[in-house]
């Protein structure tokens, strides 16, 4: 099998079969990325992220001097693209409130039970969205697509002890948010 | 899994709770649809370089004769001294194409 830097290299001269490989390699992680920063009500928004990500890849993949790996260039090019989409979207409603998906990922408790983890989940959901983009984009990664940290590391583009680190302190900060909303956890 | 300090420990399974949920994957069709608009895209950019290429090429032709009559040439030397450029820049790739074919097949 071709690595990623054989591939890039026959794309550069046009072979677009070897374009849609490396398609077919990071298309899942890039999806997996854009949607750790959106956030799982922007599946659409994500899955855009994706394709604006493999166009512009397309589009300057002869300016690519392979001084990085291939993965950690497209990693970093979603990265930006979403953390510039979120910024517009941040005000517009999502499809599903988070809420909703929470609920719906967990089984059925008692009525007292459920109403207390509906509120408990909202503000979690709400407490993430307050963190640093990177910290929020570790949490959902980690938590949420039950990626290891060599992974989380991997897409973020950030040494395995600095992912450890992020999701260390997005626990404490997390932490302290919750407390201030009157939710203990100690 | 990282190494966590008791404190930690409750938030830990607070977030494996709430954040579990079913993971959402690409529509089957994303790859096909972006091949199909980064084909669509490569044939609008091939053909926007050719136009620019030609009015380029045509304005630089049109702007070079005026120059050259006005200096006083006749449409002979003014002719040979665009034509000839340009037959140049023709017969160069079709020259390295044709030896480096002669090469690859006295190398089989």
């Amino acid at each position: 099998m071709d690595s990623d830097s054989q591939l890039v290299a026959r794309s550069q001269s046009g072979d677009q079969q070897a374009f849609a490989e490396l398609v077919r390699r990071h298309s899942g992680p890039v999806f997996r990325l854009a949607l750790s920063i959106l956030g799982r009500e922007f599946v659409p928004e994500a899955e855009d992220v994706a394709q604006e990500v493999f166009l512009k890849v397309h589009h300057a993949i002869a300016s690519f001097r392979g001084e990085a790996e291939f993965g950690s260039w497209i990693y970093r090019i979603t990265f930006n693209q979403a953390v510039n989409l979120k910024a517009r979207v941040r005000f517009r409603n999502p499809h599903q409130d988070e809420t909703v998906l929470y609920d719906a990922a967990t089984p059925e408790p008692a009525p007292d039970r459920r109403a207390e983890t509906a509120q408990r989940d909202q503000a979690l959901a709400e407490c993430i969205r307050t963190l640093p983009e990177v910290y929020q984009s570790a949490l959902r990664l980690y938590y949420w697509f039950g990626a290891g940290v060599g992974e989380v590391a991997e897409l973020l583009g950030i040494p395995d002890n600095t992912a450890k680190s992020y999701l260390h302190r997005a626990r404490q900060l997390l932490q302290g948010r919750l407390r201030e909303k009157g939710f203990f956890y100690d | 899994m990282t190494k966590m300090e008791p404190r930690d420990t409750a938030i830990d399974s607070l977030l494996r709770r709430s954040l579990a949920g079913p993971v959402p994957s690409l529509a089957p069709d994303f790859e096909e649809r972006l091949m199909r608009e980064v084909r669509q895209t490569t044939r609008a950019f091939a053909r926007y370089r050719r136009i620019l290429l030609t009015c380029y090429g045509l304005t630089s032709v049109v702007t070079s004769a005026v120059v050259m009559r006005g200096q006083g040439l006749g449409w002979e030397p003014i002719a040979a001294m665009i034509l000839g450029p340009l037959a140049l820049v023709a017969a160069v790739p079709w020259a390295w194409r044709a030896t480096h074919m002669t090469m690859r097949h006295h190398g089989d």
